[in-house]
């Protein structure tokens, strides 16, 4: 009787090391399942993750943001006004982004200052997740710019990279991009050497 | 130093033979095959005064070609080049010899319809790969086209208004396209110039002998020759260089853009790109279906410059 449990037991174990070698043994083993690859392309997760680039987050330059100044933790000006004429206060703020058709409160929070107006789900959109702002209406831009196309990256080609937000080269007010003086042009074959352009 | 006293060893062991001959005399006869010590002296002299015309150590006149050198080889003559350059520009350089990253091969593209043609790309080119300031070069030229008018022939390379981009013109940078048949290899008598595995075309500045068939073969006019002494002030020179790239050269051999080899070889963005202030210029490794490069060439329109030639470049324009 124990013989048998014995090599009964012996049996099990041999078959198992066999069908674990089958299963080790490339391309005999059962296939595995692929994990469905999320592509980080045009659907997946815009409001969802608002965390998936590595644009720089803190701190913002004044420039970006001077809501802060007056609307901010330290002074703190009351922002109950949502007529145009009450918002033409901000006389210092030139704005020429897209004609006529918007207005101050069609990108800023009318009760928080210091926040945008929000996507579908209802959280305003705080400064350093512009860009989920302005996809709302530059969707083409916004996938290019998610896809690196758009827009300037530096770091590393196949690791860490550095974004930039859309507002870190266009004004959000003043969106065109602003003309540049050219470097100098390269020396003429023919230009005497003393004279040639220093650099 | 080195060279007197190996002359001078050299000279000692004649006698030492011509005794011996004296001695053997009846045995050896009128037999002359071995050189006599005028002719040896005057060829030991010429071929001195060779090396020291050309200006170079004897063992970089006896240096193999970079792919056929061992590592210790490789080791030696970055130690001679990198005690060469502590003497000319007295800093400490980096004279890397990196190996292609395996599975990559570099593409670039360029939006042109985002460039401005303000030229900072250049110049900083300039100062990464160590062009010779005075007399100038540069490895990107900025092409200057009138709206609707692709003729290269009619484009202008010395515009210089006060503010770009200017309107009705459009700006179109060309540098070496990294061909992938690339017509300047196949010319090289010495096989100087070559592709390397990630796709880059390099040049090994010492076994190049300067007689420009590659820039006779090159529809893009992407490879520079060096007519004069290359002039870097030493307060600007880039320590942080590679054999095969940006070290810097001498009289009389060609040069070119490697897609800043030091710096890809370690994972870094060329610095062509990192400067561009309009993020017109992308590059990645072609072989990554989710690199910039692959994203670019499958969804936008690309084109590549002389495409008729079969030269396939690894460079697209494109329009996003």
């Amino acid at each position: 009787m124990n013989g048998h449990i014995g090599s009964l037991k012996i049996a099990l174990l041999v078959m198992a090391l066999a069908l674990l070698g089958a299963c080790l043994m490339p391309g005999t083993g059962p296939v595995q399942a692929q994990a469905p690859q999320e592509s980080q392309s045009e659907e997946s997760g815009v409001a969802v993750s608002g965390q998936e680039f590595p644009v720089p987050l803190v701190p913002l330059p004044k420039t970006i943001t001077p809501c802060r100044a007056c609307h901010g933790p330290e002074k703190d000006f009351p922002v109950q006004f949502k007529r145009h004429e009450d918002l033409l206060v901000h006389k210092n703020i030139r704005l020429a982004h897209g004609g006529v058709r918007v207005w101050c409160l069609d990108c800023h929070h009318p009760d928080n200052r210091n926040f945008l107006l929000p996507l579908s789900d209802g959280k305003p959109i705080d400064f350093e997740h512009s860009y989920l702002l302005c996809g709302k209406c530059h969707g083409t831009k916004y996938r290019d710019w998610r896809n690196g196309i758009h827009g300037k990256r530096t770091g590393s080609w196949n690791g860490e990279k550095q974004y930039f937000l859309c507002v870190s080269c266009h004004n959000p007010h003043l969106p065109k991009f602003k003309p540049l003086e050219p470097m100098p042009p390269p020396a003429k074959p023919w230009t005497p050497k003393e004279t040639q352009a220093k650099h | 130093m080195s060279d007197s006293n190996k002359t001078t060893q050299e000279t000692a062991t004649i006698r030492r033979d011509k005794k011996d001959r004296a001695t053997e005399a009846p045995a050896c006869g009128k037999d002359s095959i071995q050189p006599d010590r005028r002719s040896f002296l005057a060829g030991a002299a010429a071929f001195l005064g060779l090396i020291s015309v050309s200006s170079c150590s004897w063992q970089e006149f006896v240096q193999n070609h970079f792919q056929r050198m061992t590592k210790t080889e490789i080791e030696e003559t970055v130690e001679r080049l990198r005690a060469e350059y502590k003497g000319k520009y007295g800093k400490d350089f980096v004279v890397g010899t990196e190996a292609p990253i395996d599975g990559t091969l570099f593409g670039y593209a360029l939006d042109i319809q985002r460039c401005i043609g303000c030229r900072r790309c250049v110049y900083a080119c300039v100062d990464e790969n160590n062009q010779t300031r005075n007399p100038q070069m540069q490895y990107i030229r900025v092409l200057r086209f009138k709206d609707g008018n692709m003729d290269l022939e009619e484009s202008s390379i010395y515009y210089d208004p006060e503010e770009v981009p200017e309107k009705g013109y459009y700006y179109m940078p060309v540098q070496c396209q990294h061909c992938a048949n690339a017509p300047c290899t196949k010319v090289c008598p010495v096989r100087a110039t070559w592709t390397e595995p990630d796709g880059i075309v390099v040049v090994d500045y010492n076994w190049c002998i300067g007689c420009r068939y590659c820039m006779a073969a090159c529809p893009y006019m992407g490879r520079w020759f060096n007519f004069a002494d290359p002039v870097i002030p030493a307060d600007q020179v880039n320590t942080q260089t590679h054999y095969l790239g940006n070290r810097p050269r001498m009289r009389n051999v060609v040069e070119k853009c490697t897609f800043c080899i030091q710096r890809v070889r370690v994972g870094k963005y060329p610095m062509c790109v990192e400067v561009c202030p309009v993020g017109a210029r992308k590059f990645g490794n072609l072989l990554d279906p989710d690199s910039e490069i692959s994203r670019i060439i499958s969804t936008k329109r690309v084109f590549r410059l002389k495409e008729e030639l079969n030269t396939q470049p690894k460079f697209y324009y494109f329009f996003a």
